[in-house]
């Protein structure tokens, strides 16, 4: 019983991260239509740029809080660079795009902090027992970062003007013309957001994870697979999803064998493509026509 | 509609199966310096003697490829500088196998039969190694390994390696574990070739003493959450725990084992001789146990050991050029190149006396221990190269 607990918190920690990569996937799908590929580099740019504030000698938490704004630019720039000036932008084009821009992007990563994992330092706080179950302070904060980063890109697209009229971009681009929504801010803020939650996810599961040019190929596909059990629309679903293959993927790696973990995944995203591909939610929303 | 979203969760599995395709090609990204570096200048004079080096300089292995990568360039400068082996240049072919089984197999296809090399060097781990070996063979061209798997020379002509055996190693492990008189070991182990095997050899070795394995759980080379395996391990309730893999995985092992409060003693194999270990494992690391190459311990070596001469001389010479600490497999790789130098001086470059003159190395000093290779011992080193180190506030001390 202890053991369960123990794999199925862990999977918590580790569904966390997944589930702000989710996010980042669902905030730009949920504008544009576009399937962003570079999502996991923004994760992995943000965490091995913290590595490097920090072996400079700024505080941890002052590293984090100066990475994310700048990855955010990043992730803003990169949209401008890459994605504004093509026409007339289909899922199929920009999951091309973007995928040959996150080439681009590790091949940097791999020329600036070369080919080794690094990780930083955990965050401030001592690890612990609890009924057995070994908590490390790090998973904590994981969670709790999450937790409040999720939500709050949550009440921004349900609860304000202005998230709101993100959407409308979506579901009535014309309309959402005619009363004075410009979808060029609309990709820029949903590109900012995407650029936040990565960079977040980046900067707190380093510790743990580890950040090297190659670890947001993973994180990226991992949040995908989230991110398509809402129908890469459903911010809550995403988060949901996330959490569950987090625990899932522990639940394989203790109970069967380690070496499925990263299997587990892509068997998920094989059925759900297969039995819903609209999501776990169901029905196929009229207004993505 | 239903069309539409068809073709769009069509589009996603598609850029999907891109996005991992992509994976094995961008790799390339990362080959540093493909084909000459160092040695000796711009043309290849048909004097110069030809050195092809695998090493898994990105990927899993990164932590060992590029020191050892590092430690070669240095040696074949120091080699050219002093006029070159019996006056011919040393010229370097370095090729990155990405930590793969299939490109180093292309790499050695590449520099045997396009580069012609005269001998090869690599790979930094097991099972890159396992795949040059039969290219060597089918070739016939010598080859050594800086890698640890008895596998790789088990009953070959033609490779050799510098890396300790692994049942040295175990055999030195068991020796600690009978002294402390413990019984059940559980052990976590690198899924790929370095550890495979081991849990099996352990159980063979230390039947004597009674050691027995008690569980055996297993790890990707590239993991970084350890949480399940050392979950399954703690639950058999062993005496001693083995962590067998390379840094960075080894370290997060470590460190996931104190955190999931494993208090019995912590082994951990030959291949966490490096910086990498102690960074990823830092305090978690006081205490473990490992049988090492005297290397780390340099400075508390004892003064007429006989390798205390070369491992000095290699420090500084390392420290001076790259400003860091070489690891234990910088040292594999300055054994690997120096017993080529020594043989490439003694026997030229005809592939056969070349052979004939690795087999004969005979209590050569180097930095992982003093080696005399045998027709059927290609590895050349017992468990007297190794010593019991542990690790007190990120330092290497020697164990008890």
């Amino acid at each position: 019983m202890t053991d369960l607990l123990q794999l199925v918190f862990a999977g918590l920690a580790q569904g966390a991260v997944y589930v702000l990569v989710a996010l980042g996937f669902v905030a730009i799908f949920s504008v544009r239509e576009i399937v962003n590929l570079v999502q996991g580099e923004y994760a992995a740019l943000a965490g091995l740029a913290a590595v490097s504030a920090v072996a400079a000698g700024l505080p941890l938490l002052v590293a984090a809080v100066i990475v994310v704004p700048l990855v955010m630019g990043f992730a803003v720039l990169l949209e401008r660079l890459t994605i504004a000036p093509i026409k007339h932008m289909t899922p199929l084009t920009s999951i091309i795009l973007t995928l040959g821009v996150s080439t681009a992007v590790k091949a940097v990563m791999l020329l600036l902090w070369g080919p080794e994992a690094k990780s930083l330092p955990n965050f401030p706080g001592s690890d612990f027992f609890l009924g057995g179950v070994s908590i490390r302070s790090q998973e904590l904060w994981i969670l709790g970062i999450s937790a409040v980063v999720g939500y709050a890109v949550i009440w921004f697209y349900e609860h304000t003007v202005r998230g709101k009229s993100l959407r409308a971009c979506a579901e009535q681009p014309v309309a959402a013309r005619l009363v004075g929504i410009s979808p060029r801010t609309a990709t820029v803020v949903a590109f900012a957001i995407a650029g936040l939650v990565g960079a977040v996810a980046g900067v707190v599961g380093s510790p743990i994870y580890l950040s090297s040019w190659t670890s947001g190929l993973t994180l990226g596909l991992k949040g995908f697979v989230a991110a398509t059990l809402g129908g890469l629309t459903s911010l809550r679903v995403a988060m949901l999803g996330g959490l569950g293959l987090g625990i899932l993927e522990n639940l394989v790696a203790g109970y069967l064998s380690s070496g499925y973990r990263d299997a587990v995944a892509f068997v998920v995203l094989v059925l759900v493509l297969l039995f819903k591909p609209h999501g776990l939610a169901g029905k196929p929303t009229a207004v993505r026509v | 509609m239903q069309r539409r979203m068809r073709m769009i969760s069509l589009g996603l599995a598609l850029g999907l199966a891109t996005t991992s395709l992509a994976a094995c090609a961008e790799n390339k990204g990362g080959s540093t310096t493909p084909g000459a570096t160092g040695g000796g200048g711009g043309s290849a004079a048909a004097g110069d003697i030809k050195i092809g080096v695998v090493l898994d300089i990105t990927g899993a292995g990164a932590s060992l490829g590029v020191p050892e990568r590092q430690t070669i360039e240095m040696l074949a400068e120091q080699v050219n500088a002093a006029g070159g082996i019996n006056g011919r240049k040393v010229k370097l072919f370095v090729e990155d196998n990405q930590s793969k089984e299939d490109v180093a197999a292309t790499a050695t296809n590449k520099l045997i039969n396009t580069e012609k090399v005269d001998i090869l060097l690599g790979a930094s781990r097991t099972g890159p190694s396992l795949a040059m070996r039969p290219i060597a063979e089918k070739a016939e061209i010598p080859m050594i390994s800086l890698a640890a798997n008895a596998k790789i020379v088990d009953g070959s002509k033609w490779v050799f390696k510098t890396a300790q055996n692994d049942r040295v190693v175990l055999e030195k492990m068991v020796d600690d574990m009978k002294a402390k008189n413990i019984k059940k070991v559980a052990v976590a182990r690198d899924a790929s070739g370095f550890g495979e095997g081991i849990p099996e050899m352990l159980a063979e070795v230390g039947k004597a003493a009674g050691i027995e394995v008690v569980k055996v759980e297993k790890f990707a080379p590239d993991a970084t959450d350890f949480t399940s395996q050392i979950t399954n391990l703690r639950s058999a309730n062993p005496e001693a725990v083995l962590i067998w893999g390379i840094p960075p995985a080894a370290g997060l092992g470590q460190k996931a084992a104190k955190q999931l409060g494993v208090t019995v003693p912590i082994y951990q194999s030959h291949g966490i001789g490096n910086q990498a270990f102690l960074d990823t494992a830092s305090e978690s690391a006081n205490g473990v146990l490992a049988p090492l190459g005297r290397m780390l311990v340099a400075d508390q070596l004892k003064a007429d050991d006989p390798q205390k001469p070369v491992v000095t001389k290699f420090i500084a010479d390392f420290k001076a050029k790259y400003n860091a600490n070489p690891s234990t497999f910088a040292g594999h790789a300055y054994d690997g190149f120096m017993i080529a130098v020594e043989s490439l001086k003694k026997a030229g470059t005809d592939k056969v006396k070349l052979r004939d003159a690795i087999e004969q190395t005979s209590k050569w000093p180097g930095v992982s221990g003093v080696f005399t290779m045998t027709p059927t011992d290609h590895s050349g080193l017992t468990k007297d190269a190794l010593v019991m180190v542990t690790v007190d506030n990120k330092a290497w001390k020697l164990a008890g």
